[in-house]
């Protein structure tokens, strides 16, 4: 069956947009228009979904001229706090984030292409709560902390509680992510993002974060794994860790990790690839970024 | 619901005042209410690249912007490159190696390849290639592309 010609629509559904200088502003308009209203960053997402009708909010708060909301800061030994209307082209200029966290950084390069990275957002990407979000399994991986607000107050997420379904966060109608929170990792850390793609500005098939820290001393052994487009929802895979003390050859220890991942994970057959495909992927993805971080 | 409000924008360097809707895009405006029509639309959902302008100097998809999100910024198209009636060196070059076969996609190639080499004379092909990926061209294939990039870089050398 050949597929359907979808004409879309030049202009995109009604609303009403409000632009607000600060954050109680946008707070107070979210919760008088709690459940009606979206609030736009990047709008890479939220633009689409609306051309697509997807989602027909009623209210947009464009939270681009809230200032605090714009800023990224690090404290050496803390770790940095990056802004809900930060972009991806800017985090990647940030040598900071370029340098201690390598794997974060590494998947902000592989998403999408140039001119979108200069508008979505690195918090856009979280909210946007797909299972393919490349961001998500690097910060699974370094321990990130998610800022939530809303007019009653503020509340902090631990990353690997925020996403709950596809497409669905912890995020009550009433409330946005300020920021995030990553804590300095591990000391002498390297990453890596590895994602499996159809062409480069595709979404995940499979995405494969990895974090390795003292590779030569098992009992100080650090070793995290996390994956996109693999499951409801970005995964860390928490099983493999306690493993990589052990003081065994790595190749063995690889293939005991590849097996509990694979045993953790469920993927799906969609237009991308199928089940088996995914699965043969996180195997094969697996193994080189373990092989690479692990090397020293 | 839906006020119309006014905006400002700078667009290749003229002013230019419009009335627009929350719900227009930067893309429909700069076509359909300012008529700069190098600005192509095509996908409407930032996937083909070929709306791209130069918005306060970077590139964007302006399908993916709303209007009223550009005020008081500067947008610059392919119109903006040379006076009218001539040619901008990367606009030659782009016809010297007969960078283009239905010409769609070419205005934001053209900008996308301004922008490159306005940042960078010396970019690599690699380079090169990282930000064209924000472009989908359907006809030439991207040799062409590249070759007419790389040959005018010594343009943008000072």
């Amino acid at each position: 069956m050949p597929a359907p010609i979808i004409v879309y629509p030049k202009l995109l559904p009604e609303f009403e947009y409000f632009r607000p200088s600060t954050l109680d502003e946008a707070l107070e308009l979210l919760n008088k228009h709690a459940g009606e209203a979206a609030i736009l960053a990047g709008g890479t997402d939220l633009l689409v979904d609306m051309r697509l009708r997807i989602k027909r909010p009623k209210y947009v708060i464009d939270i681009k001229g809230i200032k605090e909301l714009h800023k990224v800061e690090y404290e050496e030994g803390v770790g940095i706090t990056i802004g809900a209307t930060v972009t991806l082209n800017e985090l990647l200029r940030n040598r900071v984030i370029r340098e201690k966290y390598h794997v974060l950084w590494d998947a902000m390069r592989q998403m999408c292409d140039y001119h979108l990275r200069n508008r979505a957002t690195l918090i856009g990407n979280i909210c946007n709560a797909s299972p393919a979000a490349d961001s998500a399994p690097a910060l699974l991986i370094l321990n990130a902390k998610v800022n939530i607000a809303s007019a009653e107050g503020t509340r902090t997420v631990d990353i690997k509680d925020f996403f709950t379904w596809v497409k669905k966060t912890v995020l009550k109608p009433n409330e946005l992510v300020t920021s995030v929170f990553i804590p300095e990792p591990p000391k002498g850390s390297k990453g890596k993002y590895y994602k499996v793609v159809r062409s480069v500005e595709d979404l995940a098939l499979v995405g494969v974060a990895g974090l390795v820290a003292n590779p030569k001393v098992p009992s100080e052994r650090i070793v995290r794994l996390a994956y996109a487009s693999v499951a409801p929802t970005p995964v860390r895979v928490f099983e493999v860790e306690e493993l990589f003390k052990q003081d065994k050859p790595i190749s063995e220890l690889i293939d005991k990790a590849v097996e509990l991942v694979l045993k953790r994970l469920s993927p799906i057959s969609d237009v991308r690839a199928t089940k088996e495909y995914r699965l043969h992927m996180i195997d094969i993805g697996t193994r080189l970024v373990l092989k690479e971080l692990l090397k020293g | 619901m839906s006020r119309t409000r006014t905006i400002r924008l700078k667009v290749n360097g003229v002013e230019r005042v419009v009335e627009v809707k929350p719900n227009e895009t930067l893309l429909h405006v700069l076509r359909d209410k300012l008529h700069v029509k190098s600005v192509k639309a095509a996908c409407w959902r930032g996937e083909c690249g070929l709306c791209t302008v130069l918005m306060n100097g970077e590139p964007v998809k302006s399908c993916l912007v709303l209007a009223v999100e550009a005020d008081g910024a500067e947008i610059l198209t392919v119109e903006g490159l040379a006076p009218f009636g001539t040619l901008a060196p990367i606009q030659k070059s782009f016809i010297e190696h007969t960078a283009f076969q239905c010409g769609f996609c070419t205005p934001a190639f053209i900008l996308t390849a301004h922008y490159i080499l306005t940042k960078n004379p010396d970019a690599t092909e690699e380079e090169i290639k990282e930000y064209l990926n924000a472009l989908i061209c359907r006809c030439t294939g991207y040799k062409q592309i590249i070759d007419a990039i790389k040959d005018a870089a010594k343009y943008y050398k000072k």
